[in-house]
């Protein structure tokens, strides 16, 4: 690109300016700003709704009462430990009654940015706001088996379980259900809207190191460091999430330098951008593996046979170079590597077009098959996806027809209740890094992502072991057996982890990937020399 | 006036060639728009034949190659020949175009000539309903219909037949109160036509002549909606070689410089637009050469 | 007379929202719900009531001017349309001012001197305008002016990000920055519109080039110009006649294509990013957004009301003795 290369100095002036530029404030000459640019202007800071930049903004502002321990991987960098869960705005927490009852003590000084401290009652008010919204908050109540929040003293709060499990401390590590400052939201409540709904969609009321200044439809929205925190002060002061809608624009602009961060870049954007000397390319697997999944109640994927003869017909190194440009990572089970320990190399069926072509025609379907796929534009990957399914099952015998769906519809029809998509593409992130909430989500017949209906009382039962038990080497014998159940059960195709990337200007460091896949923004620093 | 002096025109069999000539002299626009509109014909009927390759047939290893001597038109996202695709997508332009035509039709003179013909309470209505959706704005209401109803190429053909039907609908049925203020209508009924015969085989040659040069520039129109509808992501299934939706494609990449997915698919598309846009400029010439829209 | 096509376009599309399989109460429960969070989400909507119950709902609410929240901002969308008309308005208002200053003239004196080679060269750009796919030429012009020019600015909206937006008076940045005296914002604002404007007004003009030089022939071969020329006027004054009675038609012209022009801008401001109404909109649709595409189809229904509307009065102003229904 024949563009002038930024000086970092103007850079940052611009940077700085651009800042307070856009939303007409004044800015001080000690502003650090950092300009995160992503598809939409955030249009709710409720986690109980899910609307385009909510979750990207309420991980910066809501922080928890633990949080995933950070060690150092094998290449040296900081990962977060999956297995296990410290204290952060807790300071430590007892366990009782078999795991039942957990009484956690509040971290005294802990004050969001309207200078209330935080205290049991903040913990009680919250979940019994998500209980009563029946929303996320309230899913992650019934999947952390939690009956009961009681603010026992001003500084300590207990939850009783109806059964102990592992899943439980890991929820208090997200923003399901966010911990809100009760004291100042509880002004916002009206008769009709008595948990302040509406004013907590527009505004943040957290204990966590970002509290957003104001909202700019259409622009963006402008956050500001909260001068309480309790914990250490992050790099940057003030952050603008800026609306840039064009893929291309939020490259372009990344690599003048006019940004630090563009978010959500599709793969031919990155592999530009690799080449690219103005710009950083980071990535770390994440979670999210691009699977194709079909649903065993509607025939031909009724018998195991096909959905077997459909794995072993794709050609996963044409898929990988075709539509992941040689920059995914192969996966080889529903749990991703970051499981650690839980992760096992399960569905790793691979191409062979033989033993396709010979389960086909033990199912009778020797004289060809006609089958269709569906898939949306959630994700980038799953039109040249399709396309590549099309052309490989093509040399099985296998007529591919491909069906494009609107956004809504695939997410409508995905629903618990309705669930009537044959086969079709998606992608499942773990919110919560706990195998047994992962597998429950996606596998479990009550699970709210077991997009493709999958019904095994075998696969269930070993999945409800695995959330109670407590014992750690048989919670990982619990979680192989699970994978390779659903291995063997056939019903997803499980092909790559597009990755998560982190497309910055060079002067950018300190990136910390959390589970639930988006940036938080206090870890970041730049170096400017 | 001064007096002429006549003299016999030269004895001349009928020539095609002569015929052509005489068209193109009187009208180059119609020459050239129906050469143009044959030029793609040919391509549509002849896609297989003159393609190197299939046009969903992928090469995952070479994706996104500039033109050059194995891909002449360089290779898309997905490692398919853009050549062979866009040759291909020669059919859906006629494939849309031409069904829609007879949609509108079917739909829009009938509504014409009845309204024409009856007046009354009768056009009224139809008068109404045609107001709505004329004050509907089409892209709207072709990008809703089909999100709606579901993304299928008949859906697409459907709507926009549907939606230009008031256009047939409006011109027909001034031709038919035109023709009615002139004896000929009440002739007809003198002679105890029934209405349908009136309607059909006196009415409808008539009026549908001032219509003939804008089926032309509907069959422009749908062509580009249905390019849109594909460029913004709604009616036209991937991998469909259809013009609209590798512009779609072709968008990702031009801000990273591959040029080529984005530029060929719309050279055609300009391509075939065009010429409907001057078969129908050119047809107005030669049929209706009071509304001449060449002026001589 | 208005009022009753108004209701008929609102009840048509409320119809065809609903009947689709679009509902977007899956994607505001997000990926971790469970059959509890749909069936409250859907009482929030109040999508669980029959349908003309909701028709009539929205109908009333209509009335006292709520049009409703859009489910992906939870704005109101009488706020998402206010705010972003103006970046539309600016942008159509420029190109069609571009467009007609130029295609008028054009039309014109193809008109006067037809078949020479002024008129052919204006025939054939007009020809060109009505056949170029309004998106592609914005990529082709995106890539040649921005990727490998550097002329243009980066496609991303109104104004680069160094710059603040000008106080509100007319909505327009670029001559509200004029107004206020702020030069570097105002170059800022012109750069930004350069290019979308450019070629939109290409787009405009093409049918007015053609239509103004159909109407002007017409006027110009029409007996009673014929009758002034015999006379022994002036070629100037025979061309003012014509002028003035070509204004009229061609003004209605202008009319009626500025009515669509607002929808079909909206891919200009997909593909620059400008925030406007059609980008929103367009978004809307592909969303399954219902209040939103209900709004947006209402504005542009009663824009191309409002349209009529001016046209008619100028028409009464240019030209006393027309009627107002032809």
């Amino acid at each position: 690109m024949r563009q002038a290369k930024m000086l970092r100095p103007l850079a940052t002036a611009i940077a700085i300016g651009a800042g307070a530029a856009m939303l007409g404030t004044a800015v001080q000459a000690a502003d650090r700003t950092f300009i995160f640019a992503y598809s939409a202007t955030p249009a709710s800071f409720d986690s109980d709704n899910w609307q385009a930049g909510m979750l990207e903004s309420t991980v910066n502002v809501y922080e928890n009462l633990t949080k995933h321990s950070i060690i150092t991987d094998s290449t040296g960098r900081e990962v977060i430990d999956s297995a296990n869960v410290e204290p952060h705005m807790a300071t430590s927490w007892n366990v009782s009654d078999g795991g039942r009852v957990l009484t956690f003590k509040i971290r005294p000084g802990v004050k969001s940015a309207f200078g209330n401290e935080l205290s049991a009652h903040d913990v009680a008010y919250s979940w019994a706001m998500a209980a009563d919204r029946k929303k996320t908050g309230n899913f992650m109540r019934t999947v952390g088996r939690v009956a009961s929040v009681e603010a026992t003293a001003d500084d300590e709060v207990t939850f009783t379980l109806s059964t102990a499990n592992a899943i439980f401390p890991r929820i208090l590590t997200t923003v399901f259900p966010a911990l809100v400052d009760s004291k100042h939201v509880k002004e916002f409540a009206t008769d009709d809207d008595k948990w302040a709904t509406k004013w907590l969609a527009k505004n943040t009321a957290g204990f966590g190191p970002y509290h957003v200044e104001s909202v700019r439809p259409g622009e963006g929205a402008v956050f500001t460091l909260n001068k309480n925190y309790f914990s250490d002060e992050p790099f940057f002061n003030r952050v603008v999430f800026r609306e840039i809608p064009s893929a291309a624009s939020r490259a372009a602009l990344v690599k003048s330098g006019k940004i630090h961060w563009a978010d959500g870049m599709p793969i031919q954007q990155l592999v530009d951008l690799k080449k690219d000397p103005n710009v950083k390319v980071d990535s770390v697997p994440g979670t999210g593996m691009a699977t194709l999944r079909m649903n065993p109640n509607f025939p031909p994927f009724d018998d195991v046979r096909v959905r077997q003869a459909i794995i072993h017909a794709m050609d996963y190194d044409a898929i990988g170079v075709a539509v992941f440009r040689g920059l995914g990572e192969r996966a080889d089970s529903i749990l991703a590597p970051a499981f650690g320990e839980f992760h096992t190399a399960s569905h790793n069926a691979g191409t062979d077009l033989d033993k396709s072509r010979a389960l086909l025609s033990d199912a009778g379907h020797a004289g060809g098959l006609e089958i269709q796929l569906e898939y949306s534009d959630n994700w980038w990957w799953e039109e040249p996806l399709a396309i590549q399914a099309k052309d490989a099952l093509g040399k099985v015998g296998v007529n591919l027809s491909l069906k494009r769906i609107p956004k809504a519809e695939m997410n409508s029809r995905r629903r618990a209740g309705k669930r009537d998509l044959p086969f079709f593409s998606h992608l499942a992130n773990a919110f919560v890094l706990a195998p047994g909430y992962a597998f429950y989500l996606s596998a479990h017949q009550k699970g709210s992502s077991n997009v493709n209906d999958y019904k095994s009382d075998q696969f269930d039962s070993v999945v409800d072991a695995l959330i109670e038990e407590t014992d750690h080497t048989k919670r990982v014998e619990l979680a192989h057996k699970a994978q390779k159940i659903h291995a063997d059960d056939s019903t997803f195709v499980v092909t790559h982890f597009p990755k998560t990337y982190a497309v910055t200007t060079p002067c950018i460091s300190g990136w910390l990937w959390h589970q639930h896949d988006r940036l938080v923004w206090k870890h970041l620093s730049c170096d400017e020399s | 006036m001064t007096e002429v002096a006549s003299t016999p025109a030269p004895e001349r069999g009928f020539t095609w060639s002569g015929r052509a000539l005489g068209i193109t002299r009187r009208s180059p626009t119609f020459a050239i728009g129906l050469i143009i509109v044959g030029i793609f014909a040919f391509v549509a009927i002849f896609a297989d034949v003159i393609s190197p390759f299939g046009p969903i047939e992928t090469f995952p290893h070479q994706v996104l190659l500039p033109p050059s001597a194995a891909f002449w038109f360089g290779s898309d996202g997905n490692g398919m020949d853009m050549f062979s695709r866009v040759m291909h997508g020669a059919r859906f332009g006629f494939g849309i175009a031409v069904p829609s035509a007879i949609i509108m039709l079917v739909i829009g003179v009938p509504l014409g000539l009845v309204a024409g013909y009856k007046g009354g309470m009768v056009d009224e209505i139809v008068l109404r309903s045609m107001d709505v959706l004329r004050s509907f704005p089409s892209i709207v209401l072709a990008l809703a219909v089909v999100a709606a109803t579901g993304q299928s190429l008949v859906n697409v053909v459907l709507v926009i037949g549907f939606l230009d039907a008031p256009i047939f609908t409006r011109l027909v049925r001034s031709e038919v109160l035109a023709l009615r203020s002139s004896g000929f209508v009440d002739s007809a009924v003198a002679s105890g036509n029934p209405t349908w015969r009136i309607l059909f085989v006196h009415l409808l040659p008539n009026a549908i002549r001032g219509s003939t040069a804008m089926i032309a520039v509907r069959m422009a129109w749908a062509v580009r909606i249905s390019a849109t509808l594909a460029f913004i992501g709604v009616g036209i299934q991937a991998p469909t070689p259809e013009w609209g939706a590798m512009i779609r494609q072709g968008a990702e990449f031009i801000i990273s410089g591959e040029w080529w997915v984005a530029l060929f698919p719309g050279v055609a598309l300009v391509g075939i637009v065009l010429g409907f846009n001057l078969l129908g400029d050119g047809l107005q010439d030669l049929l209706d050469p009071r509304r001449k829209a060449t002026g001589k | 007379m208005v009022v009753p096509i108004l209701l008929g376009i609102t009840f048509l599309t409320f119809m065809l929202l609903r009947i689709g399989d679009q509902d977007p109460v899956a994607m505001i429960a997000g990926p971790m719900a469970d059959e509890a969070a749909f069936a409250e989400i859907e009482r929030e909507l109040g999508l669980d009531r029959p349908f003309f119950v909701q028709f009539g709902i929205y109908v009333g609410k209509l009335a006292t001017g709520d049009l409703g929240e859009s489910w992906q901002s939870s704005e109101r969308v009488a706020d998402e349309i206010r705010n972003r008309l103006p970046a539309s308005l600016e942008l159509l208002l420029s190109a069609v001012l571009l467009g007609a200053l130029v295609g008028v003239p054009v039309g014109l004196r193809s008109a006067q001197r037809p078949n020479k080679l002024f008129d052919q060269v204006s025939r054939f750009v007009s020809l060109f305008g009505f056949s170029v796919p309004t998106y592609w030429i914005a990529l082709m012009a995106i890539f040649v002016f921005f990727f490998l020019l550097g002329w243009a600015p980066p496609p991303m909206g109104r104004l680069d990000l160094a710059s603040f937006p000008p106080p509100d008076i007319t909505g327009s940045y670029l001559v509200d920055s004029i107004l206020t005296g702020d030069w570097a914002t105002a170059r800022v604002a012109a750069g930004q519109l350069a290019l979308p404007v450019i070629l939109f007004s290409i787009i405009v003009a093409a049918p007015i080039i053609k239509h103004t030089r159909a109407i002007s022939l017409e006027v110009l071969g029409s007996d009673y110009v014929r009758y002034a020329k015999s006379q022994g006027l002036r070629p100037r004054t025979v061309r003012r006649i014509a002028l003035r009675n070509s204004i009229t038609p061609v003004l209605t012209f202008i009319g009626t294509e500025l009515t669509g022009l607002l929808a079909s801008v909206s891919l200009l401001e997909l593909i620059f990013a400008w925030g406007g109404l059609g980008q929103w909109g367009l978004n809307a649709i592909l969303t399954g957004d219902f209040a939103a595409v209900q709004g947006y189809v209402l504005v542009l229904a009663l824009f191309s009301v409002v349209v009529f509307v001016v046209i008619d009065v100028l028409v009464l102003l240019l030209e006393p003795r027309a009627t107002l229904r032809p």
